[in-house]
C-alpha cells in the first residue's frame, strides 16, 4: 500500500471498527431475497422527540453522508466528518472529526437536530443526550445493512420515499451485477486488504465475513479463505501457496495511485509463480474509495469486482 | 542458589577446552537439526521428493515453492534473529553487569521500532537494493539510538561506566518510547494496524534479500563478538580488576556496545521486535554450561537460533491454517520461564 | 624492585582548579618486602595503587619496575609483573571458584588461547597455597567473606606476578577472617617471597604485616621507613589527628596501636 492519505484510510477504520464492534456471529449474506428482507422492517432506532423532519443533520460517518445526499437530503446536512469527500458538496461541509476524535463542542455549537453517530462513540452520545440532541446510532455488519440503514435513515429524516427508491435502486443494481455473472464458475479469489509495500509481508486479506466479502460473492467470486469466517486474516506465504487462488484482487483506498505503482506492486507477486493467479496474470489492483465506504457507491465496487472476476461477461 | 556449580555432568571439573568442544558440538547439533527439520514441518503437508525434483519446472512445483519461498527463508531468518538477539542479550548483560539486561534495555530496539513506525506512518516509499523502506528505516533508527547512547556514555569518562551506560540507555529507551507513542497517535487506522502487526514480529520474510541484507551488519557484529568472550568474564568480576589484569576496558566496552547494537538492529529490522529471546536464552544456557562467556557466547548463538526456530514452528502450526505472531509465542514461553529463573535465584 | 619517582596526579574538575590527589610521591619497594601504604581518607592511597597497577596514568613522574618504566610496558606485560587484590569482589554471574582463579591466567594467554594443563596446575597450586582447594567447585557468590578474599588472593597468585597490590584487604572482613588473611599474606611472603604493597586504614594490620610503611597525607609522603621506626605516636597524630598509644605487644609479636582521643 502506497502512501495512503490519512483521511481516506480513516474511512477504512471507521468501517472496520464499526463492523467489529457490531459483531454478529454470522455474516449477512446477500442473496436475491435481500430486497424482500429489507422491506421487513429495520429495527426501530431511537424515536424522534417530535414529528418534524430534522433540518440540520450532522453525519460523522462518510457512508451515511453519502446516503443522505443520495436520498436528496444533502441540503439539510450541516456538518460532516474529516473524511467525507463524496459528493463534492460533502467535502465542503464543516469538518467535525471522525470516529476516534469527534469535535463534540463544535457539533453541539452547530445546533443540530439530528446527529448520526457510531454506536461506539459513547462519550459523544452521552454529551448529545445531555444536550437533548437526538441521535441516530449507526451500526454496520454486512452488505445488507447498507440498504437497511438507508431505509431507516430515510424514514427518520422524512425522506422515506426517496430513500426507499434509492435503496431499491442499489439492490436492483447489485442484483443486476449478480445476474450478469450468474451461472459462471466462481474463481477462488484472494481479496487483499493490505500488505507491506514492495514485499509480500504482512498480507492482510478477507477471511470470509463482512461487506467486502459479501460484495465479492455477488460479483461471482469465491473467497479463498471463506471457510475461516473472519473479517480479516493475516496470511502467511505458505497459506497463499496452499490455497492457490485463481484471482488476486488487491484493494487500495486513496483513489490516487499511479500506473507505475500498480505495475511495481503486481510484480511483487512473481515470487510465487505456482499460484494460478500469478501464472495467468490475473492480479488486479483496484484503487478507490468505494471499497471503504459502505454506502451507495458499493455498487461501483461490485461492478469493479465483477469486471475483474468475469471480464467476458462485460464484453 | 545452588551451593555447587554443578553444571551438567560435573562439567566444571573439566578444562575449558573440552567443555568448549562439547558445548559447540551439543548446541551445534541442536541448531543444525532445527534448521534441517523445521522446513519440513508446517501447516501443509509437502513432499520433499517433489520439492527437490528438478524435472518439475519451478513455476509448477508447489512443494518446491512452499519449501523455498514460504519455509526456508523463514527458518533462516529465525536462526539469524534468534542467534543475534541471544548474543546481544549475553553481551548487554555482561556490559551492564546485570543478568536482567536485554537487547531492549538500552533503547536500541526502541530506536528500531521508531524507525519502522515512522516509515509506516509517514508512508515512506523507497527501496534500496531490493530492501523496502520499513526495514531500512528500522535499522537506521536502531543506529540512531546507538549513536545517542554511545555519545552519552563516552562524553564523561569517569566512575563506573556500567552505571552511566545503563542510565543513559534507559533514558534513551524511555524517550524513544514516548516518541513512538506520539507517532502512533499521528497514525490513522490502517497505519496503526500495520504498526501493531509489525510490533508483534513476523519471520515470514518470503524472500532471501532481507536475510542477505541483515547479514551485513551481522558479520560486523560477529567480528566484534569474537574478541569478547574472555574479557567479558574479567569485566563482569570488576572493571578495575579486569584493567589490572590487562584488559582495555574502554575499547572492550565500546566494541561490546556497538556489536550488540548492530546485532539487535539487524534482528529487529528483519523480523520486528521479538521479546524474551535476549533474556532467557542466555540464562538457560548458563544453567547448562556455567558462566564462562567463552562457552556462553557460542552456546547462546546456537541455542538462540534453535529456540526461535522452534517458537516459529509453534507459531505457524498451532492454530493452522492461521498463524500466531512469533512474538506472542516467545512471550508465552518466555514469560513463565523467566519467572521460574527468577524464582530459582531467590 | 618497584620504584615510584615524583609521581603526581590530579583529577580534572569542571569550573574548578584540578583536584590534586598525589604530589611528587616517591618510594622504593625492595623485592620480597611487604610495604604498607597508610593514610587517612583522601590521602591518595587508592589512586597511587591504581597508578601502580597501570589503571591510571600520572601527569608527571614515573613508575618503574626493575628499572623499566611501566608506561613502556603493554597492559598484559604489566599484569604479569603486578597483580591487584581489591577490597571486595562481586560477580554478576555464577562463576565457580576455579573460574575465578583461572581468570588470573589471562595476562599469560593470547587473545583466543584457552587455558592448558599448565595453567590448570598453577591455579590448583594457588588454591592450595591459600587453603581453598576444597572450594574449587563451589559458586564464588556463596562463599563467606574470608573465603572470598582467599580465593581472590589465589587468583592474584595464579597471575604469577612479581608483586601483589592489596587495597584494604581486610576492611570488609570480621575479626576472625582478618587474622586469617593476615596470616596467609605473611606466609605467602615468607614462602614465596612475594613482594606486597598493602594500602590500609588498619594500623594494626600494617604493624602485623608490613616491614616498611609509607605514610601519605593529602597526596604527600610525610614519612617512610621501617615499621618499628616509622609507626610512632607522633606520626599517627600527624596523619589522623588522633592521640594513640603505640606499643610493642609481646604476645602478638608486633607493634599495636591503640587510639585514645582526637586531638582536634
Amino acid at each position: 500500500m502506497a502512501a495512503v492519505p490519512k483521511n481516506v484510510a480513516a474511512i477504512a477504520v471507521a468501517v472496520l471498527i464499526a463492523a467489529f464492534t457490531a459483531g454478529s456471529p454470522e455474516g449477512l449474506r446477500y442473496d436475491d431475497t435481500l430486497a424482500r428482507r429489507s422491506a421487513l422492517v429495520a429495527q426501530p432506532f431511537r424515536a424522534a422527540p417530535t414529528d418534524v423532519p430534522p433540518r440540520r443533520i450532522i453525519s460523522l460517518i462518510p457512508a451515511t453522508t453519502e446516503m443522505l445526499f443520495a436520498m436528496g437530503a444533502g441540503d439539510r446536512v450541516a456538518g460532516a466528518s474529516n473524511y467525507d469527500r463524496y459528493p463534492p458538496e460533502a467535502a465542503r461541509l464543516p469538518k467535525l472529526g471522525g470516529l476516534l476524535d469527534p469535535d463534540i463542542e463544535r457539533v453541539i455549537a452547530l445546533k443540530p437536530d439530528l446527529v448520526i453517530v457510531y454506536d461506539t462513540q459513547v462519550d459523544l452520545k452521552k454529551q448529545l443526550e445531555r444536550a437533548r440532541i437526538p441521535i441516530f446510532p449507526y451500526v454496520h455488519r454486512g452488505l445488507a445493512d447498507i440498504t437497511q440503514t438507508m431505509r431507516a435513515l430515510g424514514a427518520r429524516v422524512g425522506a422515506k420515499a426517496a430513500a426507499d427508491a434509492a435503496a431499491t435502486r442499489i439492490e436492483q443494481q447489485l442484483a443486476a451485477v449478480g445476474a450478469r455473472v450468474a451461472g459462471r464458475a466462481r474463481p477462488k479469489t484472494l481479496l487483499v486488504f493490505g500488505r507491506e509495500q514492495g514485499t509480500l509481508r504482512h498480507v492482510n486479506a478477507s477471511g470470509g465475513y463482512g461487506f467486502l466479502h459479501d460484495v465479492l460473492e455477488i460479483a461471482g467470486g469465491a473467497d479463498v479463505l471463506g471457510d475461516l469466517r473472519k473479517q480479516s486474516v493475516d496470511m502467511s506465504t505458505e497459506m497463499i501457496l496452499t490455497r492457490a487462488p485463481e484471482v488476486i484482487i488487491e484493494l487500495h483506498y486513496s483513489g490516487e495511485m499511479k500506473p507505475e505503482a500498480f505495475e511495481a506492486e503486481r510484480r511483487v507477486w512473481d515470487a510465487m509463480p505456482s499460484v494460478p493467479a500469478v501464472k495467468t496474470g490475473r492480479i488486479y489492483l483496484l484503487d478507490g474509495q468505494e471499497f471503504v465506504v459502505p454506502g451507495p457507491r458499493i455498487v461501483v465496487a461490485a461492478e469493479r469486482f465483477a469486471r475483474a472476476l468475469h471480464p467476458e461477461a462485460f464484453r | 542458589m545452588p551451593a555447587r556449580v554443578e553444571a551438567i555432568g560435573g562439567v566444571n571439573r573439566r578444562p575449558v577446552r573440552q567443555r568448549l568442544l562439547w558445548t559447540v558440538a551439543g548446541f551445534g547439533t541442536l541448531a543444525l537439526a532445527a534448521c534441517l527439520l523445521a522446513p519440513l514441518v508446517g501447516s501443509t503437508r509437502i513432499s520433499l521428493a517433489a520439492a527437490f525434483d528438478r524435472s518439475i519446472p519451478y513455476a509448477e512445483n508447489i512443494d518446491a515453492q512452499i519449501f523455498f519461498v514460504a519455509r526456508l527463508p523463514r527458518v533462516l531468518a529465525a536462526a539469524l534473529v534468534g542467534s543475534a538477539l541471544a548474543l546481544a542479550g549475553v553481551v548487554f548483560q555482561a556490559l551492564l553487569r546485570n543478568p536482567l539486561a536485554s537487547p531492549d534495555t538500552l533503547g536500541v530496539s526502541a530506536g528500531a521500532a521508531l524507525g519502522a513506525m515512522m516509515a509506516i506512518t509517514f508512508g515512506l516509499d523507497f527501496s534500496l537494493l531490493g530492501i523496502s523502506a520499513v526495514p531500512l528505516a528500522s535499522f537506521a533508527g536502531s543506529m540512531g539510538a546507538l549513536a545517542i547512547v554511545y555519545g552519552l556514555s563516552t562524553a564523561r569518562r569517569r566512575g563506573t561506566s556500567a552505571v552511566v551506560l545503563l542510565l543513559g540507555g534507559v533514558t534513551v529507551h524511555a524517550l524513544l518510547s514516548a516518541v513512538i507513542a506520539f507517532v502512533q497517535y499521528l497514525a490513522d487506522f490502517t497505519q496503526t494496524f500495520r504498526n501493531v502487526r509489525w510490533l508483534m514480529g513476523s519471520l515470514d520474510v518470503a524472500s532471501y534479500a532481507p536475510i542477505v541484507a541483515a547479514l551485513v551488519p551481522l558479520f560486523v557484529a560477529w567480528a566484534g563478538f569474537a574478541t569478547l568472550p574472555r574479557v567479558l568474564d574479567l569485566i563482569s568480576v570488576g572493571s578495575e580488576s579486569a584493567a589490572a589484569r590487562g584488559v582495555n576496558i574502554e575499547r572492550t566496552e565500546r566494541v561490546a556496545l556497538v556489536s550488540a547494537s548492530l546485532a539487535t538492529g539487524a534482528a529487529v529490522s528483519l523480523a520486528g521486535p521479538v521479546s524474551f529471546v535476549g533474556i532467557i536464552v542466555p540464562h538457560l544456557v548458563r544453567l547448562i554450561v556455567g558462566a564462562d562467556h567463552r562457552l556462553v557466547l557460542p552456546a547462546s548463538a546456537l541455542f538462540g537460533g534453535a529456540f526461535l526456530i522452534g517458537c516459529d514452528l509453534v507459531a505457524r502450526t498451532i492454530v493452522a491454517p492461521l498463524e500466531l505472531p512469533v512474538g506472542i509465542v516467545t512471550a508465552i514461553i518466555g514469560g513463565p520461564v523467566f519467572l521460574w529463573l527468577l524464582f530459582r535465584r531467590m | 624492585m618497584l620504584a615510584a619517582a615524583d609521581v603526581s596526579f590530579a583529577y580534572a574538575r569542571r569550573g574548578a582548579p584540578d583536584h590534586r590527589v598525589l604530589d611528587a610521591v616517591s618510594l622504593t619497594v625492595r623485592r620480597g618486602s611487604v610495604v604498607g601504604l597508610l593514610g587517612p581518607n583522601g590521602s591518595g592511597k587508592t589512586t597511587f595503587l591504581r597508578i601502580l597497577a597501570g589503571v591510571l596514568t600520572p601527569q608527571s613522574g614515573q613508575v618503574t619496575i626493575d628499572g623499566r618504566p611501566i608506561a613502556d610496558m603493554g597492559r598484559r606485560e604489566l599484569a604479569r609483573r603486578v597483580a591487584v587484590v581489591p577490597q571486595e569482589t562481586h560477580s554478576a554471574f555464577d562463576f565457580s571458584v576455579m573460574d575465578m582463579v583461572l581468570m588470573g591466567r589471562y595476562p599469560h594467554l593470547g587473545t583466543f588461547e584457552l587455558e592448558g594443563p599448565d595453567d590448570q596446575a598453577i591455579a590448583r597450586d594457588a588454591l592450595a597455597a591459600t587453603g581453598t582447594s576444597a572450594l574449587a567447585a563451589r559458586a564464588f557468590a556463596t562463599l563467606s567473606g574470608g573465603e572470598k578474599q582467599r580465593v581472590v588472593i589465589a587468583g592474584a597468585l595464579a597471575q604469577a606476578s612479581d608483586a601483589l597490590l592489596l587495597d584494604e584487604p581486610t576492611a570488609a572482613l570480621d575479626l576472625g577472617y582478618q587474622l586469617e588473611i593476615t596470616a596467609l599474606l605473611r606466609r605467602l611472603n615468607q614462602e614465596r617471597g612475594t613482594t606486597m604493597i598493602v594500602s590500609t586504614h588498619d594500623l594494626n594490620l600494617a604493624a602485623a604485616l608490613c616491614e616498611e610503611v609509607v605514610l601519605l597525607k593529602q597526596g604527600r609522603v610525610v614519612a617512610q621507613g621501617g615499621t618499628e621506626a616509622t609507626l610512632t605516636a607522633e606520626h599517627v597524630k600527624l596523619l589522623y589527628e588522633v592521640d594513640a598509644d603505640v606499643q610493642f605487644h609481646p604476645l602478638a609479636g608486633h607493634l599495636t596501636v591503640v587510639p585514645l582521643a582526637r586531638t582536634r
